[in-house]
């Protein structure tokens, strides 16, 4: 019992952790330089001192997970940077890529308590330029 | 030695008058920014109760969307109903918790606690005003029937999300 106050007293810290963001709102897929596939680009701007790691995500209209590649699945954002990249969906799936999102990863080993992961999709459309 | 003279004034001048205008651009897209203000902190009143409540020794979550401009997001919360770091536990922990808008940045803001939508553990807000909403997020979790939870590290995650409408 003593342990629990003990780590919930260690716990007792609020902290101000900064902001994610992600831009545009609606962004288009084009016909990308490889046969087959479309794309788009998207940024992320990392103001979150406890995230380093972003997860990319393309869903469609039920939330169900389309197929899609980015040159990297997991993005590395150190704080206060801002990261472009390219998602690439097949030409057959465009149509179906309603959303696209980054989700914060958060590591076991950093010593805060950080609770709060953000989520934030753009919204595609399946349009196509 | 006069004429190299005007010749430097009128060089001078014509300098001076071809300044240009200095043209500021900008443009205001739509944008969400989800910002986590506040840590939640579980209290811990009782041996079978972890609680943000700040009447139970806790720190509820506070969570601050930032949207540019009006219409275009839906922020969704869901408060936790599992721990993400735990002691082993074999009883059932049950679950309770609730978003609700704190500070806003525009008066009108305050009709997005009576229009929320909530499903399960999951509340909705359709951010139809530009600004900054301040959301706060109460958590709490109960084991078994008034069990003790063994010693150790609990965490749980909230998450928060913003939605492209």
């Amino acid at each position: 019992m003593r342990n629990v106050f003990f780590l919930v007293g260690v716990l007792l810290t609020t902290t101000t952790l900064g902001a994610h963001e992600m831009t545009p709102t609606y962004p288009t897929f084009a016909p990308s330089y490889v046969g087959g596939l479309a794309s788009t680009e998207l940024t992320v701007f990392n103001a979150r001192k406890d995230v380093e790691f972003y997860q990319v995500g393309v869903f469609d209209r039920d939330w169900k997970p389309i197929p899609f590649a980015t040159p990297d699945k997991l993005l590395h954002i150190p704080y206060t940077e801002r990261t472009t990249f390219d998602v690439f969906v097949r030409d057959e799936d465009v149509r179906k890529a309603i959303y696209v999102c980054t989700l914060s990863k958060l590591r076991s080993d950093v010593p805060s308590n950080a609770i709060i992961s953000s989520k934030i999709c753009s919204r595609t459309d399946g349009n196509v330029r | 030695m006069k004429r190299p003279s005007i010749y430097a004034a009128a060089l001078l001048l014509s300098v001076s008058a071809s300044a240009e205008e200095a043209i500021i651009e900008g443009n205001v897209e739509s944008k969400c920014i989800i910002n986590t203000d506040v840590n939640g902190v579980y209290g811990n009143p009782t041996p079978n109760k972890l609680s943000t409540l700040t009447a139970d020794g806790g720190v509820a979550s506070t969570i601050r969307y930032d949207v540019a401009l009006a219409d275009y997001y839906l922020a969704r919360i869901t408060t936790p109903t599992s721990f993400s770091t735990s002691p082993s536990l074999n009883d059932v922990v049950y679950w309770d918790g609730s978003t609700s808008v704190g500070e806003v940045s525009d008066s009108t803001m305050a009709a997005y606690d009576t229009d929320k939508v909530t499903y399960e553990a999951t509340t909705e807000f359709d951010l139809t005003v530009a600004g900054s909403t301040w959301f706060n997020v109460t958590s709490v979790a109960e084991y078994g029937y008034d069990r003790a939870f063994p010693g150790g590290t609990y965490r749980a995650i909230v998450q928060a999300e913003c939605i492209a409408k």
